[in-house]
């Protein structure tokens, strides 16, 4: 066999030893064969010098044609190989998706903080300053200066826990009014909130602690269209576009005129449910022009200024919009009950 | 109050239906709660007439409305609603024989609790059951038919609001009526058969020699209608409001007598009352009417008259209503109106004692003009609106704690006073004079003992693993001073992760450390530099597993495992932590803006380095040895690994830290960082006597 003859048997070989090879090793074992510096192709360049002269410069040509063919077919055969290699090992680390993450109990907000927050906003928006209250108030702050009188009966819906002689746990966040009027002059416009206390059972719909929200504006021309627009667009924004409000007569010794205002019930859209008892409203707030005589205990003169104030429960919010029936979930603080809302 | 449609249809015409007219009333200001039918059958049942059905109203009458507790109040307000005026009953009667006041005699002693006092006699009665009419009416108003004596005093109290008393004349010594404090020593056996021991601030009925009914709230027993009386006594007066609130409530006794007066009973319709109760007692129950009324009555009341500005009721309702309309409003509830002057003058009768100024007529103008048609506005001035200060820094806490899955919750204020001995604040707690309950007898030291409540409830319901907090009040005693301050706790217990499969089961346990790193996360949520953590002892919490925190030197708070003795109160399983901060020290302590600083420029260089100390020495000491060492290249140290095993010497352990050089102006060179870890090593031997690894 000629040196050239050797040669192409070679290349066959070398092509059918890399077509075999069925791993990047084997590979690697192949082309170092063939290709490497002790490599048979290596080799027969060495043996040029044995060749005739006329010969010479075309075998070598030979030889580094095969040498290229060959580096290129290893390339693609590495490449396919690769391939193959890295997706057996991926197969190899499969995983059971479906079994579970580290699930991590995120926080929440409480419902009634957050319901708090929410009202917070509405006021803010509407230009309220959002002032704090202390709960363990003076009598005369929750009752004396809001006018009520000494011995009345409408002390009765306001049973009061007593701390000292002149000393009680709100009974009502109005109890803010006096102390916010002693300290600023007209404009006022201010909102406060928190828990309030009264003597009364804990059953499903009443507790002895509660929450409340009360906002005031004194101004020159404040009127109650004013009064009754503001409580308007709160429930708007509270319940929604297509709430109603009602404005109907009223007692609180601090306002006159007084005034109960009721939304539409969003349980039945005022058709009529147990919630709102058949009636189609919702009780929401007591409202109304802040009576002369409580501005006047504050040197502020009501021909010259008029203002109007309003609160309400906030308990009742979610319960109306959670459909929640039992007030005591939400103090009891069942992690069951905190975590679906 | 309970209010007969039947009944209110004698005093005033209306042509809509119960049901519309109690809608109209409702958005006046006269709330009709609940409208029943109550059938003939049922009237029959009860002792009625069974002659036919009627509807019965409940009234909610507000409680400066006393006038509103009649059914003749309730058809005035009718009559102002449907346009119709109300008519006042006749109370015309014919008189015969001696004249009452040569019956009896009558003295106010006290006129500051009694302004008026008035009686009329009536001899020769025959006391039986009522007729059935009669009997239908005392039904309807939610009463029970007596006989027909007193039936007539309670028809009578309930048609036209005035309290009325029945006394067999014959049985009153003197015959006398004195109207008087009690004196001390005396009682009084009421119609209940209660023996009432009365005081000096209480006002009696008495006749010569004794008290013979407890004023506007009860008759007494011994001088009460029976079936043998013959002669009676009728009583109407007019009692002070908050005189007979005070005695009502000192005895616990409220009677529909009683709730009268306290909201007040019109001085003008005394007379006509006793009068009114004559005509029906000689109706049904027969005698003669003796001449004349026996009426004390030292300083008569006259209708109050008002002015009231229509420019100033349109101010206020912030509308356009018209004086005539506001003339014919205030007429229809029986104001005489005129308009002159620009001015409305009103002459307000004696049975609307709660309108007393302007601002008053202006409600009734309004609440009868409607509500519903006042326009809707805006105030026209816009104000900023804002958040307080401590209400915006809840929210920051809030956010922090919340996104370290921590579930907010809200406990009660009022609690068991034995929680405050729990925190070792017994002698601070603010107590309840007048506790629902023993266990809400005083307002909360500290949240995080209801926390730890919160994890027992919690357990008890099945649920283990646990991570709340709260921010809210908490209130003390302090050197005589009621200190209410706002406070941040949280408690947690358990393993964080809800499905662990995938880890050791103690990876993520609630212990000190998850604690301690929750405060620190608050501290750098909130960018509180300065922070430091102590040793301390606190009775709520573990004697060796407590510390206090520390901010700009100040202690604002404490953190640590629970102790024993919580737990066994509370009967939790596991081990607990909590901590609790000062809301108003953090807020003071945190600011309110910080500034950008530019990120490094050049490349960190870490080391780390094992450091065997003895177990004395704490992690702090060894870290401020590091750091003082470490000098301006020191970026940070971390605590990489906490060691105690064979290799190391007994008492002691090893504390594997990472070191993170850095310049901000150069790249640092190894010799640099080797110097300085050198001297490092060196002062940590010197000053803590390390040995290294």
């Amino acid at each position: 066999m000629t040196q050239q003859e050797n040669l192409e048997c070679l290349r066959k070989q070398a092509l059918e030893d890399i077509g075999r090879a069925e791993s990047l090793a084997e590979l690697d074992v192949v082309e170092t064969r063939y290709l490497g510096r002790k490599g048979e192709v290596t080799q027969l360049l060495r043996t040029i010098g044995s060749l005739p002269p006329e010969e010479r410069r075309s075998f070598g040509q030979r030889v580094n044609q095969i040498k290229e063919e060959l580096a290129a077919v290893i390339q693609n055969r590495r490449n396919e190989l690769s391939v193959v290699e890295i997706s057996t090992k991926l197969q190899k680390e499969a995983l059971d998706v479906t079994l579970p993450g580290r699930f991590f109990q995120v926080g929440r907000p409480h419902v009634l903080v957050e319901t708090l927050k929410r009202i917070k906003d509405i006021f803010i928006g509407l230009g309220y300053e959002i002032v704090e209250s202390p709960e363990i108030e003076l009598y005369k702050y929750n009752f004396a200066a809001l006018n009520y009188p000494e011995e009345h009966p409408a002390l009765d819906e306001q049973m009061s826990f007593y701390i000292t002689d002149d000393c009680l746990l709100r009974t009502q966040t109005t109890a803010f009014q006096h102390r916010v009027m002693e300290k600023r002059k007209p404009p006022i416009r201010v909102c406060t909130m928190g828990k309030c206390y009264r003597v009364d059972a804990v059953d499903a719909t009443h507790s002895h602690t509660f929450h409340q929200v009360d906002c005031f504006t004194v101004d020159h021309g404040i009127t109650m269209a004013d009064l009754k627009g503001t409580l308007h667009q709160f429930a708007v924004e509270m319940f929604g576009r297509d709430v109603q409000v009602r404005f109907r007569p009223d007692f609180f010794p601090f306002v006159e005129p007084g005034a109960e205002v009721a939304v539409t019930c969003t349980i039945c859209d005022g058709k009529g449910c147990g919630v709102c008892k058949g009636t189609g409203w919702l009780e929401l707030a007591g409202a109304g022009m802040i009576h002369p005589r409580v501005l006047e205990t504050v040197g502020i003169d009501p021909e010259e200024y008029t203002g109007f104030a309003f609160g309400f429960g906030v308990d009742r919010i979610p319960m109306i919009k959670y459909s929640i029936d039992d007030l005591r979930l939400f103090l009891e603080n069942d992690l069951r009950f905190l975590r679906q809302l | 109050m309970r209010v007969s449609v039947n009944w209110l249809r004698e005093y005033v015409d209306f042509d809509c239906s119960p049901d519309e007219l109690a809608q109209k009333l409702t958005m006046v200001g006269l709330e009709v709660e609940e409208s029943r039918l109550i059938t003939a059958e049922e009237f029959a049942a009860l002792g009625g007439s069974g002659e036919q059905d009627d509807i019965v109203w409940d009234t909610k009458v507000t409680p400066n409305r006393g006038d509103l507790l009649s059914v003749l109040g309730t058809a005035r307000e009718v009559g102002a609603v449907v346009g119709r005026a109300a008519r006042v009953p006749s109370s015309e009667v014919v008189q015969s024989g001696p004249k009452a006041s040569q019956l009896i005699n009558i003295r106010i002693d006290a006129p500051d609790l009694c302004r008026r006092y008035a009686g009329v006699v009536i001899r020769g009665v025959s006391v039986g059951p009522s007729p059935g009419w009669l009997r239908d009416r005392i039904i309807a108003a939610g009463m029970r038919p007596i006989n027909n004596v007193v039936d007539v005093t309670n028809y009578v109290m309930f048609e036209l609001g005035q309290p009325l008393h029945a006394f067999d004349y014959r049985l009153l010594r003197g015959p006398q009526i004195i109207v008087r404090r009690a004196r001390t020593g005396e009682a009084l056996t009421t119609i209940d058969g209660e023996k009432r021991d009365l005081d000096s601030d209480m006002l009696v009925i008495a006749d010569a020699e004794r008290p013979v009914a407890l004023a506007g709230i009860m008759g007494g027993a011994d001088t009460e209608i029976t079936d043998r009386t013959v002669d009676i006594l009728i009583e109407s007066a007019n009692f002070d409001p908050v005189g007979i609130r005070r005695t009502s409530k000192r005895l616990g006794l409220t009677t529909e007598s009683s709730y009268r007066f306290e909201r007040g009973v019109d001085p003008g319709v005394t007379d006509l009352a006793a009068w009114r109760a004559a005509q029906l007692i000689k109706q049904i129950a027969g005698g003669d009417v003796a001449q004349g009324i026996v009426d004390v009555y030292p300083s008569p009341v006259s209708p109050v008259v008002l002015t009231v500005r229509p420019q100033r009721v349109n101010a206020v309702l912030g509308t356009s209503i018209e004086p005539e309309v506001m003339v014919q409003i205030l007429c229809s509830l029986g104001i005489e109106t005129v308009f002159e002057d620009d001015i409305l003058r009103c002459k307000v009768p004696t049975f609307r004692s709660d309108l007393c100024r302007e601002i008053d007529l202006i409600e009734e103008i309004g609440r009868l003009y409607g509500y519903d048609k006042l326009p809707q506005t805006l105030p026209c001035r816009s104000l900023q609106g804002k958040d307080s200060r401590e209400g915006a820094f809840t929210e920051r806490v809030r956010r922090i704690l919340i996104s370290c899955a921590c579930q907010e919750v809200l406990t009660h204020s009022l609690v068991d006073s034995r929680y405050a001995s729990l925190v070792g604040k017994e002698n601070e707690v603010v107590r309840v004079r007048n506790p629902l309950s023993e266990d809400l007898d005083s307002l909360r030291t500290s949240l995080a003992v209801n926390l730890l409540q919160v994890i027992a409830r919690n357990q008890a319901r099945g649920m283990e693993s646990v991570s709340v907090f709260e921010i809210g009040k908490v209130f003390r005693r302090v050197s005589g001073d009621i200190c209410e301050t706002r406070s941040i706790a949280g408690a947690m217990v358990g393993n964080l992760w809800r499905s662990n499969w995938s880890l050791p089961s103690d990876a993520l346990a609630a212990d000190f450390f998850w604690c301690k790193g929750l405060v620190e996360s608050l501290m750098d949520g909130l960018c509180i530099g300065g922070v430091a953590f102590e040793r301390t002892r606190n009775p709520l919490l573990h004697p060796t597993r407590a510390a206090k925190v520390l901010a700009g030197g100040q202690e604002i708070g404490f953190l640590g495992e629970v102790a024993p003795e919580a737990i066994e109160f509370f009967d939790i399983k596991g081990r607990p932590c909590v901590f609790e901060l000062d809301f108003e020290a953090l807020m003071r302590n945190a600011p309110d803006a910080v500034s950008y600083k530019p990120l490094p420029k050049y490349p960190a260089v870490h080391r780390h380095l094992a450091v065997v100390v003895k177990e004395s020495a704490t992690y702090k000491e060894v870290r401020d040895v590091v750091v003082k060492s470490g000098g301006g290249i020191l970026e940070e140290v971390c605590l990489l690994d906490v060691y105690k095993g064979p290799q190391i010497p007994p008492e002691c352990r090893s504390l594997t830290l990472e070191l993170v050089f850095r310049s901000s102006d150069r790249t640092l060179t190894d010799e640099e960082v080797n110097a300085v870890v050198e001297h490092i090593r060196s002062s940590l031997s010197d000053s803590l006597g390390a040995a290294f690894r």
